[in-house]
């Protein structure tokens, strides 16, 4: 297409946007309102997300040696773990080792407190942390781990069920989510087309006569489209700014970005790109739609 | 130009607006198609431009079968073909010239010939001289002159009319047919539905009669023979 038709296409656009401020205004309203729940759920959706990898990440089986056990016996122990497909990675701590990071975890004013467990009265058991190679599988390696090293092993532990029970409260929240966010699209696209039929009611003649002449469907079409486009973009600007404001001060309210806290959010950057790229997006595609339905519907093109 | 083969035009409730018309129109010819309000003239003229689509029958415009045409062409036809209407139909916001621009901005045509080619047209139809007055400005005449030129403006091959001096008064109608016939000369067919009796027992030309969806007279050189 011709620059200069582009131009003419994107004039009549805003002429007729302009010319039905009203309607203009209030679907670009009810686009705002479906976008500002779909940026909502677009941050919470891929902080779970994220939170869920994080987790992934730092799962591990903890395996208690019992203290019958040798030191060549670990070593060959921690061999064979290695060898299994299913296992990622396998280090020994010891209970001098493990006894350190948990002063650690626990801070400075804990020093009394472990102050009497040094030493001989250390009451941890020597360990070997293995990393699964898919953590979904963790459960099932625990068991044969354990199953197959009765003489060496006390006791498996994993992290148990925690990630599973993160995935299906972010999947329950999705679907409430979407199901509330296509009616409200499907809402607005309505109030979109409702617009467009307005400006196509005002512009009859033009179509008429430029479908006379012989002007090409798409001719007629892009205009309104365009329109569609622009109530779109217009409806997301608002609820993204609102989306990354609500974010930015939670971020500074929880102070998560500098802490070590289990509590770990994504930072402003990149997912302000994110939310605001799906949100146009959507943005665009709900009013693209909107003016399909009522071109298709009036133009007979 | 145009051939008809045994066209139908049924529409839904049963009404038979057209029963078999055959007919053949040859590339520079003047016709009028006259006959009795609702006898199917003005369903006739629709095919011709494909805004209306027969029950059966065959259309070749061009050598074109315009039944079988898809969608997406139709446009293609059209920019052969001028329409001119009773109402004028010109867009009331814009100037004469904006008007006629308008039907070559349309169809994508290369600025740099709208001008010249709008220019040309209005001197054809004699409104160079009031080109920048809006619609409501000019009288139902001059109006129709302007139609005339838009339709004219993307060189079509065939100019269709339907009642064009319908609003106007005898002196106005008398400026517009010979306006058409100016156009026609220079080699532009003419379809032209009408009621007027006067112009068509005074520029004489071939005559069409439709009565009740059926041609029941076709003569060069006709008459109208209505009461109305």
């Amino acid at each position: 297409m011709k620059i200069d038709t582009m131009i003419r296409h994107v004039k009549e656009a805003f002429r007729s946007l302009s010319r039905n401020r009203m309607m203009t205004l209030s679907a670009i309203s009810a686009v705002a309102v479906t976008l500002f729940i779909f940026g909502i759920f677009i941050a919470v959706a891929m902080n779970i997300q994220f939170l869920a990898k994080e987790l992934d990440k730092q799962m591990a089986l903890r395996a208690s040696i019992s203290p019958t056990a040798t030191n060549d016996d670990i070593e060959r122990l921690q061999k064979e773990i290695g060898k299994d497909s299913e296992v990622k990675s396998v280090s020994f701590v010891s209970k001098e080792e493990g006894l350190r990071r948990m002063k650690e975890q626990w801070g400075d004013d804990s020093d009394d407190f472990f102050r009497g467990l040094e030493g001989e009265d250390n009451p941890l058991p020597h360990m070997l942390v293995i990393v699964p190679q898919n953590p979904q599988e963790i459960k099932a390696l625990a068991e044969k781990i354990e199953n197959n090293n009765k003489n060496y092993i006390d006791q498996v532990d994993f992290g148990g069920g925690v990630t599973d029970d993160l995935l299906s409260f972010s999947s329950w929240i999705r679907n409430i989510v979407l199901v509330l966010g296509i009616g409200l699209a499907i809402l607005s696209a309505f109030l979109i087309s409702n617009t467009i039929k307005l400006t196509i009611f005002a512009r009859r003649r033009e179509i008429e006569i430029m479908r006379l002449v012989g002007a090409s469907n798409w001719f007629i079409r892009w205009p309104f489209f365009i329109e569609g486009a622009v109530i779109g973009i217009l409806g997301a600007i608002v609820p993204v700014g609102l989306v990354l404001l609500i974010y930015y001060s939670l971020l500074n309210a929880l102070g998560v970005e500098s802490s070590y806290s289990f509590f770990q959010l994504l930072p402003m950057w990149p997912l302000s790109l994110y939310i605001a790229g799906i949100t146009i997006a959507l943005g665009v595609i709900i009013g693209v739609w909107g003016s399909l339905i009522s071109v298709r519907r009036f133009l007979r093109v | 130009m145009i051939k008809m083969h045994d066209v139908w035009m049924v529409y839904k409730k049963g009404v038979e607006a057209l029963r078999g018309i055959n007919v053949e129109i040859e590339p520079g010819e003047f016709v009028y198609v006259v006959g009795p309000s609702g006898a199917g003239k003005s369903t006739f003229i629709k095919l011709m431009y494909r805004e209306e689509k027969p029950t059966s029958g065959v259309i070749l415009i061009n050598g074109v079968n315009v039944n079988r045409m898809r969608d997406w062409k139709i446009p293609y036809l059209r920019r052969n073909i001028g329409v001119v209407f009773q109402d004028y139909k010109l867009l009331p916001h814009l100037t004469a010239y904006q008007n006629v621009a308008f039907a070559m901005e349309s169809i994508e045509a290369p600025r740099r010939h709208i001008r010249r080619r709008v220019h040309e047209v209005l001197d054809l139809v004699g409104l160079y001289d009031r080109m920048h007055a809006l619609p409501s400005q000019l009288s139902g005449g001059e109006q129709q002159r302007v139609s005339i030129a838009r339709a004219m403006v993307n060189n079509p091959s065939l100019l269709i009319c339907d009642e064009p001096t319908g609003n106007l008064d005898p002196e106005n109608s008398w400026d517009i047919m010979y306006l058409l016939d100016e156009i026609n000369s220079r080699g532009t067919t003419i379809v032209m539905a009408t009621h007027d009796k006067e112009i068509v027992n005074t520029m004489r030309k071939r005559v069409i009669a439709i009565e009740q969806g059926v041609i029941v007279r076709d003569e060069e050189q006709g008459e109208y023979i209505y009461e109305d």
